[in-house]
């Protein structure tokens, strides 16, 4: 299980900053996504050193089945 | 942290969640829900004495239904009353009136009034979908400038 973590700032105007924590690689760009599903259109974006961090691997089990 | 990001609020919402989220911010700044008649508006639209001032809530848009159609709230605090409703084009708008108030000092309290309803808005409407993403609010606070922190969790498999 990964942690995900984000500290919301709702400003005294509504205007809303999103810290994103726990994604590594593009990954964060669907949170940022989520946010702007919720609140509203994004005006400023930047990029920390954790998103040039390599992505995630994607870990999938395959079982096998005799049936 | 992997990245920030500064997003511009838009307040599209249905009768009861605007209704909510006016009721919240007029309540957080001391105004109390009045009943609007028709004679007392119509006194203040006629009266030389009664200032009174329009104002919209940018980005904004307020979704009827046939229950709600022409609803309004009205707030007041120290003489002067805030009712918000929808304008023809549909966007969220107050109307602010006082007795022996300037324009300046209406509209200075209907804007005041407006970022907080844009902010409890707002709250609300995160608050109502992490909830329903299951995830976990685990600090909030209401900073000095008025700004509310959240920290939420999640878990991915």
């Amino acid at each position: 299980m990964r942690q995900r973590e984000f500290e919301i700032t709702i400003g005294p105007d509504g205007s809303v900053e999103v810290h994103v924590n726990g994604y590594k690689g593009k990954s964060c760009l669907e949170a940022v996504k989520l946010f702007e599903q919720i609140v509203g259109s994004v005006q400023e974006q930047r990029l920390t050193s954790e998103y040039y961090d390599p992505e995630e691997p994607v870990r999938n089990r395959i079982e096998q089945r005799s049936d | 942290m992997s990245c920030v990001c500064i997003l511009t609020p838009v307040v599209i919402a249905a009768w009861p969640a605007f209704s909510a989220a006016v009721m919240a911010a007029a309540s957080s700044l001391g105004y109390t829900l009045v009943e609007a008649t028709q004679e007392a508006e119509e006194f203040a639209l006629e009266s030389k004495t009664v200032n009174r001032v329009d104002l919209e809530v940018p980005q904004s848009e307020v979704v009827l239904d046939t229950l709600h159609r022409d609803q309004r709230i009205s707030v007041s605090r120290e003489g002067v009353t805030v009712t918000f409703g929808r304008d023809a084009r549909g966007k969220a708008s107050l109307c602010v009136s006082g007795e022996g108030c300037t324009e300046a000092e209406l509209r200075a309290r209907g804007e005041e009034l407006s970022r907080r309803f844009v902010q409890k808005y707002v709250y609300q409407r995160l608050m109502e979908e992490m909830r329903s993403r299951q995830f976990v609010v685990v600090e909030e606070e209401t900073c000095d400038n008025h700004a509310i922190r959240l920290k939420v969790r999640h878990w991915e498999s």
